[in-house]
């Protein structure tokens, strides 16, 4: 080979990306040619930069643990069957179909039978009586196969099952002659035939960060019978709060009814609503119930423009789900601010008992049913879930509703939606503000950070600065800045900061700054102006202190230094050699100097402060008297 | 070490859920370290990490080879690259993998100096030159990446490259060329000049 070899040859011979015959043609050439030999080394020296990345990666306990726990289930096995076989999928097809037609066929039959239903006031309505509970047992519901996970699933009535049977099967579903029994089962008539729901055809979290609540809205559809349906809801191995639970239709509400939410003695974990639908067929519904392990934090990110006079500005949020629940394609919404609960969701969600355990004799006062008292014991937290208080349990206290703490809050939404699997975290964009005008600004105060000079980047949450939409959450900020042309960013500083209203301003403090000291220096010192009591004892006195303070910047940009000084007493009064600086009174013991430093530069002023003691300080408060009626 | 592993995923699907700790334990650190030079984050390799074993454990059923540390690592090549997708699709500042919400800055080799115009000293250089190969390797189209990580971090051949992108040798080959010569023209050299 007479030519010199290629860059890409060479990165094909050095990492054998290429046949035999040509790498050794290369280490032919390589042999002979030591142009090529010095670019291929140049090469591999660049190539070495690679190894940078090459450190140890380990993985912690934490993380171990977190995978090892989201594999404690069971693994499911899936069959896909119809996958490669065309024939196979034909033939499923064709059974489908068949049986479709025959399902179809027996609806239509079954539709034309059926008398249209009726509804008649029987005068019974809404009186319950009472019967003795089925008892399920535990290990009934198990050998019956009731899931252990929460999960909906709904049960005919012993009502239902006695009609059923008297009409011969399943067409009659707590309908008797096309209408519906008026009399409300007490229970169902036992746990088999139980059926689990369709999935959540959406889900909403509403994330409150203050305390370990979120509200879960979730809409599923339900396919109701005519007549009485139990629908069980049961949230073992969950945090949720079964107090909070709440159903309701979305649709067709002058047909269908939640009459009542039980929660049967004995049986743990788990509740019924009885719902009285006048149809049959698909409802939506939308449960809602609060559950704890569910948490948000903010994070920011901010990048400085080269001239550090804009920022771009992005939020983040990590979702955390420890609930025992996963959530897909949920809408998230985060509030920030606070709010009051009655208990901890936690604590709820682990009682044996939803409203803690039923005690009390078994009365007659209610239709010769139990001793409800302990129904309105727990207070429910929010409006929106106001309907156990009309739940249908007829002569049963409306439940309070609590409304504490809730008016100063604001509500994130995420956009779009997030699967969150249990035990899952996830970070989530919140926002993306660009060129928002900030003020870098230098501060120099001993009594607050000693000899350093802390560095801050100050903004408006308002408009003016493309930001103001929302207030923002408290979290921790991390500030980049651009560190060249390539858009390499250098890491500045970072904080935490608490919520900023909408038109606040906020001062992010970024830590000491290396390029840019403040060197206060003691030049001179003296007492004078010695007063002295009938004793002789010395009542009063000034001391005059000189200071010399030099600046220096040591950046490529101007900057802007504020420095504070203490005096330790409210009697002081400064003059400076030259003219052109001035101070600002802070405080009663404090005076603030402000300079503006131009690129790589040096600034020293001087000043005089005379601060008076003892009898000392009336002379002073006397002039200040006189200048003020000048 | 095959064999055990078989035998490992075979007690996992049985429910055993040490056998599965045990492969984690066993395949996690070179996972992690695949996972973070893919997605230039720690804490995004963490999530990938875990969605990576989650699907692990949901298809352990359909393990039928017997290379599980291929399988493995084929199922981390589509999280990952379903992850530069997303995130690709989120408009998300490069910036972003920079994550420092959890102190992990300095794992995350970022370079923590003051101000840009200091004159940096020698560890800064270092972190300054681990970045820029970082940024190197994080501007690579996802395919480039997963081949060059694959090949060259975790040592594996390009046989099983190969086997873990679905693809044959020869374009496993050609995406390592692209790959280098895009990375000759970006990395630093060892003065840290960028070329």
């Amino acid at each position: 080979m007479k030519r010199h070899l290629t860059e890409r040859e060479l990165i094909e011979y050095r990492f054998k990306l290429v046949s035999d015959s040509r790498i050794e043609k290369a280490a032919e050439h390589l042999g002979q040619c030591g142009q090529c030999r010095k670019h291929l080394e140049k090469l591999v020296r660049r190539f070495a930069a690679l190894d940078l990345l090459r450190e140890e990666i380990t993985v912690s306990d934490d993380l171990l643990r977190q995978v090892v726990e989201q594999a404690g289930q069971p693994v499911q096995r899936r069959i896909i069957p119809f996958r490669k076989s065309a024939w196979l999928s034909a033939a499923a097809a064709v059974l489908v179909v068949g049986l479709l037609l025959l399902l179809a066929d027996n609806l239509s039959e079954r539709v034309t039978k059926k008398p249209e239903f009726a509804k008649e006031p029987t005068g019974i309505e809404g009186e319950i009586k009472f019967e003795k509970d089925t008892e399920i047992t535990r290990a009934e519901r198990l050998d019956k196969g009731v899931p252990a996970m929460k999960t909906f699933a709904m049960a005919p009535s012993k009502e239902e099952m006695r009609v059923g049977k008297a009409l011969g099967g399943a067409a009659a579903s707590g309908v008797a002659g096309g209408e519906v029994q008026e009399q409300p089962p007490f229970a169902p008539a036992s746990a088999i035939e139980l059926v689990t729901l369709p999935r959540r055809e959406n889900v909403q979290l509403t994330i409150y960060n203050s305390a370990d609540l979120t509200l879960v809205r979730e809409r599923r559809n339900l396919t109701l019978k005519k007549g009485w349906n139990w629908l069980q809801f049961m949230w073992a191995n969950t945090l949720i709060d079964p107090t909070s639970l709440t159903l309701e239709p979305l649709e067709q509400k002058d047909k269908v009814e939640i009459e009542q939410l039980v929660f049967p003695a004995r049986l743990r974990e788990l509740g019924r609503w009885l719902i009285r639908s006048e149809i049959s067929g698909q409802v939506p519904f939308e449960i809602t119930y609060f559950t704890s392990g569910l948490a948000w934090r903010a994070f920011y990110m901010g990048t400085l423009a080269k001239d550090e006079k804009t920022m771009r500005l992005e939020g983040y949020v990590r979702v955390d789900n420890g609930s025992g629940e996963d959530y897909e394609n949920a809408q998230t919404r985060l509030l920030v601010g606070t709010v009051h609960i009655l208990d901890q969701i936690a604590e709820l969600a682990k009682r044996q008992y939803p409203y803690d355990r039923p005690r009390g004799p078994i009365s007659d006062e209610l239709g010769g049913g139990r001793q409800y008292e302990w129904m309105d014991r727990d207070a429910i937290l929010l409006g929106d879930i106001a309907q156990l208080a009309g739940s249908g349990i007829a002569g049963l206290h409306p439940k309070e509703i609590k409304k504490e703490g809730l008016s100063e809050y604001f509500l994130y939404t995420i956009e779009g939606t997030e699967t969150i699997p249990d035990k899952w975290g996830k970070r989530l964009l919140s926002f993306e503000a660009n060129d928002i005008t900030v003020k870098s600004l230098y501060k120099y105060d001993e009594e607050r950070w000693g000899r350093n000079t802390i560095r801050f980047v100050a903004f408006t949450n308002d408009e003016k600065h493309n930001l103001g939409q929302t207030p923002i959450p408290n979290g921790d900020v991390k500030i980049y800045s651009r560190a060249d042309d390539a858009g390499y960013l250098s890491y500045v500083g970072g904080t935490s900061i608490k919520y900023i209203p909408v038109n606040e301003e906020v001062e992010l403090n970024l830590g000491p700054a290396r390029l840019v000291t403040v060197e206060p220096k003691l030049m001179d010192f003296k007492t004078e102006n010695y007063l002295f009591d009938s004793k002789g004892n010395v009542s009063g006195w000034d001391e005059v202190q000189t200071w010399q303070i030099e600046t220096t910047n040591t950046r490529i940009l101007p900057i802007e230094v504020e420095i504070t000084r203490g005096f330790e007493t409210a009697y002081w009064q400064i003059k400076f050699g030259e003219k052109d600086i001035s101070y600002e009174k802070y405080d009663v013991t404090h005076a603030r100097f402000k300079l503006n430093l131009s690129p790589r530069s040096k600034k020293t002023f001087a000043y005089t402060v005379r601060t008076y003691h003892g009898e000392r300080e009336q002379s002073l408060r006397e002039s200040m008297t006189k200048e003020t009626a000048k | 070490m095959d064999n055990t592993d078989r035998s490992l995923i075979d007690a996992h699907c049985r429910g055993d859920r040490m056998a599965f700790a045990e492969l984690v334990r066993r395949y996690g650190g070179s996972v992690l370290g695949y996972l973070v030079r893919m997605s230039g984050s720690r804490e995004q390799a963490d999530d990938l990490f875990q969605e990576t074993f989650k699907r692990v454990h949901e298809k352990a059923y359909m393990f039928r080879g017997t290379q599980f540390k291929s399988w493995l690592f084929t199922i981390a090549t589509r999280v990952a690259i379903d992850n530069l997708r997303r995130r690709r699709r989120r408009l998300v500042s490069l910036s972003q993998a920079v994550d420092c919400a959890d102190g992990t800055c300095e794992q995350l080799n970022t370079v923590a100096v003051t101000d840009g115009s200091c004159e940096p000293s020698a560890e800064v250089a270092m972190a300054e030159q681990k970045e820029q190969v970082r940024r190197a390797i994080e501007m690579l189209p996802a395919r480039q990446r997963a081949a060059l990580v694959l090949a060259y971090y975790q040592q594996l051949s390009y046989r099983e490259v190969a086997e873990m992108l679905g693809c044959s040798i020869g374009a496993v080959k050609t995406q390592m060329s692209r790959a280098l010569r895009t990375l000759a023209q970006r990395l630093p050299d060892i003065s840290g000049e960028v070329k």
